[in-house]
């Protein structure tokens, strides 16, 4: 049984022109995007930023209702008349823990208010789920009368899962939930992802620009761009032997500590949602394009065991397919 | 910090706030006499301000030849005292003037609040009446409300005066509700699945309303004159109700006669809105810090003999501070480097650890309250610390260029990318504007732009991150400076599009032998860039030294774990990142001693005493530690802890 089917999930945003706001085109932000995530894995989701990542994400929860296709939790249909069953069971991390914590709220009110929403009414049940919280997370209980810029982004991150974790969820989708962190501080909050995941078996969709952060969290990785899956793939293999030449390019780009290694320049920049190239999106930028990309949407195929790639040349060996050679870590201890 | 403890501290802001602003606190002092006089006019007239008493008319003022203490202002044509009309008058001046600002900020508000938050089409009528009202004429309606009734009570007074303004209110509140619900912290809440109603009282809500009593007190002024106007005009309440728009419309009658009485009026009005809006001008302030930010002239340092270098840019002993009412806080502190020509050196660090406004102090565009304090910033031999502001100018841009992280808000959004170019042009290279356009064009391809033409016709906002980012790279390097400072330059883009750009910018500075500073909070990014990385943390250099040494051999405790927690997270199969432990420093509270020690595993009882000085490891290579002057075995015991 799967945890979370997605179904050809779509999202279009009208675009609208003129006095009268008339429809002359439309975004696809998600466009058929089909996903099974299975009980307590983590699924890494990658892309660059307006490839709609944070749509699909936003879209699963209901929070924008989708245009078309189908989500399934635990087997079951999901419709907007289930939303808030859905949102108890799913929550949501966001990036910026400047913006999505409520500025004038206490942090024991902001951890609370899920509860209260919830209809736990007894205050002093409440009161002790807010401590085991924030002791679960690592913030001393005596700051809990104090207001979020009280905090440090990464205590502000922390107050963030807190409030997630309060109903006890069975998902979570974390949106970029550590891009706006400094990189020491990173480090913390992806241990604390992870020590959480096992003690409360949690599943995960771990959504990040940074494919090292991914990486870090995710047993699969799903690569998007320009609102589709490109690549899906068990997160060593597709660091090993990535079959779309979008990934390639990805890891070729990921900075690093070693020496330099050849680069993969695409060409351009990431198409305007607005208007994507004909066939795969990808043939304009993409080192190996032949006449038929640019013809031929291709298909998310299997094209290895438990390796889906859209690409019509996914098996041929392009520039770089070795260029993600693994990496050995730097600099140790006195 | 506890609940009370929260509370008294939001008083202890607003006693400092109030103190710091000797403007608002009189107009707080004034509109509380003010308030006064009008809550208990009744007790401190002398009469009732509608007796008449025909044989004492026109009395002058106490002061005054023939006036007596019995009518200390004076009376009116009708013998009725005019201390009293004044009183009573200041009393149903600001019963309309609340009543009305309740009425119609209530109104608005509300308003505001519905159609921000639901939309829909209750938003474009409401909208759409509120844009008729605003274009009818006020006086208009004043007269067809008020000029056809024979009894003019203060209710109609405040209905009028409170109906015509909700949409002022409304439409602010509106623009703030949409702002504020596509907010994070507002899908947050949906997300948790949250009721609309629960959303908009407990999340929107309290985020908004601050601009109403700020809008309200402002109208109070204007309620003010308009009540006063009103009455002069004969609109206002029906006579013999005192107000002081009536006294003073006395008061021209018999001007000739008695020239001092409607100075009464004139000044009671003239105080009273004035410290109302000195009052709301406090507020406004009060509710959004921001606003106060000022600007500070740069001021030079006192002259002094710069160390003579040869190198490019040399800093020595730099300290720049931020004087901030809470205290004085060390934004970057004895910062030593050297830079030669065509070298790179990389600035790594933390949000907080000073290296954005180490970079603002060497092209010297602090913001108020920041300044050097200390050292010198020798560049091309001219110490830019002490240079004359003219001087400072014509080498911003011209030989010293800047880019930063978001090149969107760097570009002018009103001109197009062409004519900014080519002024920059002309203006540095004193070029024509033909041989300005030909090398704009040539600027562009030179940082990898295909279309040249397009993009110089181009508004900054066509232009993609990217795009933009080339740009500025195009405007900085084209008049060939010879030091570029990079803040972040790629840190809003894609990866990909990151790496495109740092390629083309290395090409480019080793064409021109451009000396750069980059700065930026990846060290990875240093790996392939820089010549010389330098780390900083709160406001201190605690490593710098050649790339290869400090990134294979580091030695400060710090480099060593952001390095761990860099390339760990970007090495395949890691089972646990290592992680530096607590938060970066809060720069308002610098502890004593080592600033990581803290957060540092080695840290020994040394390190929370003495500040480290920086001592040499290897060739070029310096970092501050104890570590590293210490004996062994104070290393192996501070280590354990």
């Amino acid at each position: 049984m799967a945890f979370l089917e997605v179904r050809d999930l779509r999202k279009y945003f009208p675009v609208r022109r003129g006095l009268l706001g008339r429809t002359v085109g439309w975004i696809r932000a998600v466009d058929g995007v089909s996903l099974t995530l299975d009980e307590g894995e983590t699924l890494g989701l990658v892309g660059e930023s307006g490839c709609g990542k944070s749509t699909l994400v936003q879209t699963i929860l209901f929070l924008e209702r989708p245009t078309s296709g189908e989500i399934r939790f635990l087997d079951r249909r999901v419709t907007e008349r289930d939303v808030r069953e859905l949102r108890r069971r799913i929550q949501v991390v966001f990036q910026d823990p400047y913006t999505s914590l409520p500025p004038r709220m206490r942090v024991a009110d902001i951890v609370a208010d899920p509860l209260r929403i919830h209809g736990h009414a007894d205050e002093a049940t409440i009161t002790a789920k807010v401590r085991a919280l924030l002791q679960e997370v690592g913030l001393p209980w005596d700051r809990r009368h104090q207001y979020p810029f009280q905090f440090s982004g990464g205590q502000r991150q922390r107050i963030g899962i807190a409030r997630a974790l309060a109903i006890d969820p069975s998902l979570v989708l974390a949106d970029e939930a550590v891009s706006a962190l400094d990189v020491s501080v990173q480090a913390q909050i992806l241990n604390l992802f992870r020590d959480l995941q096992e003690r409360h078996h949690l599943t995960y969709i771990f959504v990040s620009h940074d494919l090292g952060v991914v990486r870090y969290m995710s047993r699969r990785i799903a690569v998007m761009y320009v609102g589709k899956i490109v690549e899906l793939a068990p997160s060593e293999d597709l660091s090993a032997r990535p079959l779309h030449p979008y990934t390639r390019a990805l890891l070729s780009a990921v900075p690093s500590l070693e020496r330099r290694r050849e680069r993969i320049r695409l060409r351009g920049e990431p198409p305007k949602p607005t208007d994507p190239p004909s066939g795969c999106a990808f043939h304009p930028r993409c080192p190996i394009a032949q006449a038929i990309c640019a013809r031929d949407v291709p298909e998310l195929r299997e094209w290895l065991p438990g390796r889906y790639a859209a690409c019509h040349f996914a098996l041929a060996e392009g520039p770089g397919a070795d260029a993600a050679a693994p990496r050995t870590a730097q600099g140790g201890a006195p | 910090m506890s609940a009370p403890d929260a509370r008294a501290s939001a008083g202890r802001r607003l006693t400092v706030f109030l103190l710091a602003r000797k403007s608002t606190l009189a107009g707080l002092a004034l509109f509380a006499v003010v308030t006064l006089a009008a809550a208990f006019a009744p007790v401190l007239s002398p009469y009732d301000p509608l007796e008449q008493d025909l044989n004492r008319v026109l009395l002058p003022p106490a002061w005054a030849d023939g006036g007596s203490a019995a009518h200390p202002l004076g009376t009116d044509p009708l013998g009725r005292d005019l201390a009293s009309r004044m009183l009573w008058g200041a009393r149903l001046s600001l019963l309309i003037s609340v009543a009305s600002v309740l009425l119609g900020g209530g109104l608005g508000f509300i308003v505001g609040i519905v159609t921000g938050y639901f939309g829909g089409w209750l938003d474009a009528v409401l909208m759409r009446i509120g844009d008729v009202q605003l274009a009818f004429p006020f006086v208009l309606l004043a007269i067809a409300v008020l000029g056809v009734s024979p009894e003019r009570t203060p209710a109609q007074l405040i209905g009028v005066l409170g109906l015509t303004t909700w949409i002022v209110y409304a439409r602010v509140v509106r623009s703030r509700v949409l702002s504020e619900r596509e907010k994070d912290y507002v899908r947050a809440a949906r997300a948790l699945g949250a009721s609309s109603a629960r959303v908009l009282l407990r999340y929107v809500l309290p985020n908004v309303w601050q601009v109403a009593p700020v809008i309200g007190m402002l109208y109070l002024g204007f309620f003010v004159i308009v009540e006063s106007l009103l009455s002069f005009l004969a609109l206002g309440l029906t006579p013999p109700t005192p107000s002081w728009g009536s006294i003073l419309a006395d008061g021209r009658q018999f001007m000739m006669v008695t020239p001092w009485m409607p100075i009464f009026p004139g000044l009671a009005i003239l105080l009273t809105v004035l410290s109302i809006n000195l009052v709301a001008d406090g507020m406004a302030d009060y509710f959004d810090p921001k606003l106060m930010k000022g600007y500070a002239p740069r001021h030079p340092l006192p002259p002094r003999m710069a160390i003579a270098s040869d190198k490019v840019l040399a800093v020595r002993d730099l300290t720049t501070v931020f004087r901030l009412g809470a205290g004085v806080l060390t934004a970057v502190n004895r910062v030593s480097f050297e830079l030669g020509s065509g070298q790179v050196l990389g600035i790594v660090g933390e949000s907080g650890s000073g290296k954005s406004v180490l970079a603002l102090s060497i092209i010297q565009l602090l913001d108020a309250p920041g300044a050097v304090t200390e050292g010198e910033i020798v560049f091309l031999g001219k110490d830019l610390a002490r240079v004359s502001n003219a001087e400072m100018t014509g080498l911003r841009g011209r030989r010293i260029g800047m880019i930063f992280q978001n090149a969107g808000s760097s570009l002018n959004p009103v001109l197009t990318v062409g004519y900014q170019l080519v002024e920059t042009l002309r203006q540095h290279l004193r070029l024509n504007s033909e041989a300005a356009r030909t090398k704009a064009r040539e600027a562009l391809e030179m940082v990898g732009i295909g279309d040249p033409d397009r993009v110089l016709r181009a508004y900054p906002f066509q232009l993609s991150g990217g795009m933009q980012q080339r740009v500025m790279i195009a405007l900085a390097m084209s008049v060939q400076p010879a030091l570029l400072i990079a803040d972040e330059p790629t840190t809003a883009l894609d990866v990909t599009t990151q790496a495109q750009l740092l390629e083309r910018l290395d090409e480019l500075r080793r064409e021109l032998g451009t000396s750069v500073i980059f700065i930026t909070h990846d060290i990875a990014l240093l790996a392939d860039f820089a010549d010389v990385v330098m780390v900083m943390y709160a406001g201190q250099v605690c490593e710098i030294g050649p790339r290869g040494r400090v990134i294979r051999e580091p030695r400060h405790p710090y480099t060593q774990g952001l390095l761990n927690s860099v390339s760990r997270v970007r090495a395949p199969g890691t089972n646990r990142l290592s992680a530096i432990p607590g938060d970066p420093p809060d720069p308002m509270h610098p502890s004593t001693g080592c600033p990581f020690a803290p957060r540092c595993a080695y840290a020994m009882a040394v390190c929370r005493e003495v500040n480290p000085a920086r001592t040499g490891v290897g060739p070029g290579h310096e970092a501050a530690c104890h570590l590293l002057t210490s004996t062994p075995e104070a290393v192996a015991g501070g280590g354990t802890s």
